[in-house]
């Protein structure tokens, strides 16, 4: 991959390659300024990011009963 | 009472601080194991089992890292144990850089509204994007990315190389993303 001059496909590429890690590297450095002048680069950064979230919001919490159920299968139940 | 403290109680045989142990655990178990499996019924199952692993294996425990991150590598090894043995399912196949990356549909991502109890389509889309993919490539992203294991760690956890995890992270991310952006664009 060029790092002056990087495509999409190697920006998308990167974007889902390096999330959450260090930016700095000169390769680095030539992605964010394609992506700074790139809206379609941008879009896509934008909705990876917005997928994560997502799946990150989506808990579930412990029911009661599954609780109960578990001290059970421990045989925990009397520490309660 | 610190968790370094609770362990050393659990293993001279204190019940109450091994009670405690599970308690302060179960949710995030139960969580990381219906993320995975996205079946209440098989996360229960999971959380039952993992625990069932933890007690039996306490004495093993070195306490170098936490309790919860040795929890997510039985929780792992469970749901990828579970998944071997269902050979009816099959995943898609996400080696094309054609298909990951390129668009066919275009979605107004804006326009999404915000995730919460309510929003069951949401939750529908978001479990059958996931489900499609295959466990290994789940555990990574859910590792990495939902509960915010470093690549490391990830790596350590699932038994891959470095280069491995991230591999799989971007090629999941990828698909997940494609998937979604599919299914806002409906």
């Amino acid at each position: 991959m060029s790092e002056e001059k990087p495509k999409c496909k190697d920006v998308m590429q990167h974007i889902c390659e390096s999330l959450g890690e260090e930016l700095n590297s000169d390769k680095c450095v030539a992605i964010k300024n394609h992506l700074d002048s790139c809206p379609d680069c941008k879009s896509y950064f934008k909705t990876v990011e917005l997928t994560i979230d997502y799946y990150k919001q989506y808990k579930v919490e412990i029911p009661k009963e599954a609780h109960s159920r578990l001290m059970n299968f421990l045989d925990l139940s009397d520490c309660e | 009472m610190e968790e370094s403290k609770l362990v050393e109680l659990a293993k001279s045989g204190d019940r109450q601080a091994l009670a405690q142990l599970v308690k302060n655990n179960e949710q995030t178990v139960y969580n990381f194991s219906f993320k995975i499996c996205r079946n209440r019924d098989k996360a229960e199952h999971i959380m039952q089992e993992t625990f069932f692993s933890m007690i039996k294996s306490l004495h093993q425990f070195d306490g170098n890292s936490k309790i919860s991150t040795w929890l997510y590598r039985i929780v792992s090894n469970h749901c990828l144990m579970l998944a071997r043995k269902d050979k009816s399912r099959t995943f898609v196949s996400i080696d094309n850089d054609d298909e990951l990356y390129g668009d066919k549909y275009t979605a107004d991502w804006s326009n999404i509204p915000n995730l919460n109890i309510e929003n069951t389509e949401l939750k529908k889309i978001l479990d059958e994007s996931i489900d499609k993919l295959s466990p290994e490539y789940r555990i990574v992203f859910l590792l990495r990315d939902v509960e915010g294991l470093s690549t490391e760690e990830t790596a350590e956890l699932t038994e891959l190389t470095v280069p491995a995890v991230k591999s799989r992270l971007h090629r999941a991310r990828a698909f997940l993303r494609k998937e979604l952006n599919e299914a806002f664009s409906r």
